[in-house]
């Protein structure tokens, strides 16, 4: 009677484990593929804006003959963005895109004729578009990142990640001059 | 950042609890459904099976499975079209809020209507509609709307959705059966005929009938305000922007169009603000909190 108590308790005990197990593997698999798949979302993200670019100097270049330097430096940061590896080059590349961006856009707004291009209009919006999705990607990255590193880092999931070879990833970081949002403005 | 992981377990925790209402919306449709076989078949417990159970069941699958289109014909609503400029640019604040949320992208619709306002609808995230009024569109800036958006993203991502969905249709059926009971025991002395069946249980059932609406109502009513904070905090953690979705608040406060806002009531706890609101504020039957203790807790954020 005692020896069967024993079994049966044993057996309860393995199954009750071997379930925590297998939703510990399945949570951590999925939270590390939702990493995964974020960053394919910046990259998707940061090669539409880097598309968008030359359309964009194409329909700038008749209007202002006096910026080349603005001009220059989106031109260069564009093609840092192509050439980046590393997630973290690839965002720092598109920071500077950023940047050159936002100052050509100011300077746009002295050329009256060039504001009421609808081509140029439609191309703001797209790159204002897909500069807010970088950002949101961005987050939802991180999130996902911080979500993994905290299920991985606990608590039973500590003791499972071991066991699957799991090391914490890094977010991306940030520079200081835009860590605030974008904020869309019109 | 760690507010993420409250996020996360609210949202959890919500999930639970939308299962649990349903089941309870379900068994209180079940029983009011019951009654009602029980009155009409004169206590006759095996012809209520055989009639009653899959009338009513398969009324509410099918107001369940063509909810989406009912929500949108009540608020006449049209898909957003990508050639209008505001209407474009609606359509870029949703893809960026779905992004940041880590949800598939949802359609978006445009109301005609010239009071701000917004809702989502849908059963789950996969197949979930954003429909946006045109006054919205005309009256908010890029900021706000983001903010809007975001709120009902969360909504979305909340499960906020399917609640609402099942309780139009559990709400609207149980509010049928009462009427049809009501009515029929206003005009009937048929009602002496019916005595045969336990009284007892003949008066649980008239019982069960009146209060059924009221209760399921009051139910969803008191999980709709709270969920209103719930998507405002989430919504603002989705955008890192809690000003936006306040000012879109102010700015809904502040505006009286003079048209009457078109469209159903029952669609009112859908939207971001209750187009309807003559009811006094914190009252009972409010489908959302006060606008001011709303923009306060954001700008508390």
């Amino acid at each position: 009677m005692l020896l069967w108590i024993g079994i049966i308790v044993l057996v309860i005990i393995a199954v009750l484990f071997i379930s925590i197990y297998i939703g510990y593997y399945n949570k951590i698999i999925r939270f590390e593929n939702r990493i995964d798949n974020s960053w394919a979302q910046i990259d998707v993200q940061l090669k539409r804006r880097a598309d968008l670019i030359p359309n964009l100097m194409e329909t700038v270049k008749g209007y202002m003959k006096h910026e080349k330097e603005v001009l220059e430096n989106v031109t260069k940061a564009r093609s840092a963005l192509m050439s980046a590896k590393s997630p973290q080059e690839n965002i720092n590349a598109d920071n500077m895109l950023t940047g050159a961006l936002k100052s050509l856009f100011a300077v746009a707004e002295n050329y009256p004729d060039l504001k009421a291009n609808q081509n140029f209009l439609n191309l703001q919006d797209e790159l204002t578009n897909t500069e807010n999705k970088i950002a949101y990607s961005r987050q939802h990255f991180n999130d996902s990142v911080l979500v993994f590193n905290n299920t991985i880092e606990t608590w039973p999931g500590k003791f499972f990640a071991k066991r699957m070879n799991k090391k914490t990833r890094e977010m991306l970081q940030i520079p200081e001059a835009s860590r605030e949002l974008p904020k869309v403005q019109f | 950042m760690d507010k993420k992981l409250l996020v996360e377990d609210h949202i959890k925790r919500n999930k639970r609890l939308t299962i649990v209402i349903c089941t309870l919306m379900a068994l209180l449709f079940l029983a009011v459904v019951f009654a009602f076989g029980y009155i009409f078949f004169k206590g006759n417990i095996l012809i209520t099976l055989v009639f009653a159970f899959p009338i009513a069941i398969g009324y509410v699958v099918i107001t369940y499975s063509v909810s989406i289109q009912t929500v949108l014909a009540a608020a006449k609503a049209r898909p957003a079209n990508p050639n209008i400029r505001e209407e474009k640019l609606l359509i870029h604040r949703v893809e960026e809020m779905s992004i940041a949320a880590g949800l598939p992208m949802p359609k978006v619709y445009v109301q005609d209507s010239e009071y701000i306002n917004a809702f989502a609808t849908g059963k789950k995230p996969e197949n979930s509609v954003i429909c946006v009024t045109k006054g919205a569109l005309s009256k908010l800036n890029q900021e706000e709307l983001t903010g809007v958006i975001a709120h009902e993203m969360s909504h979305i991502k909340n499960h906020d959705i399917l609640i609402a969905t099942v309780t139009i249709a559990v709400v609207g059926a149980i509010a049928l059966i009462s009427e049809i009971v009501f009515y029929s025991m206003l005009w009937g002395g048929a009602g002496r005929n019916r005595r045969d069946g336990n009284p007892v249980v003949l008066i649980i059932a008239i019982l069960l009938i009146i209060l059924a609406p009221l209760f399921s109502r009051l139910t969803y009513l008191a999980i709709s305000r709270k969920r209103e904070y719930l998507a405002d905090s989430n919504g603002a953690y989705l955008s890192r922007n809690p000003e936006g979705l306040a000012k879109a608040l102010e700015k809904i406060k502040n505006d009286h169009p003079k048209v009457k806002p078109k469209g159903s009531k029952t669609i009112a706890p859908l939207y971001i603000s209750n187009p309807f609101r003559s009811e006094a504020r914190g009252s009972l039957w409010a489908t959302h909190p006060p606008v001011d203790e709303r923009i306060k807790r954001l700008r508390s954020m």
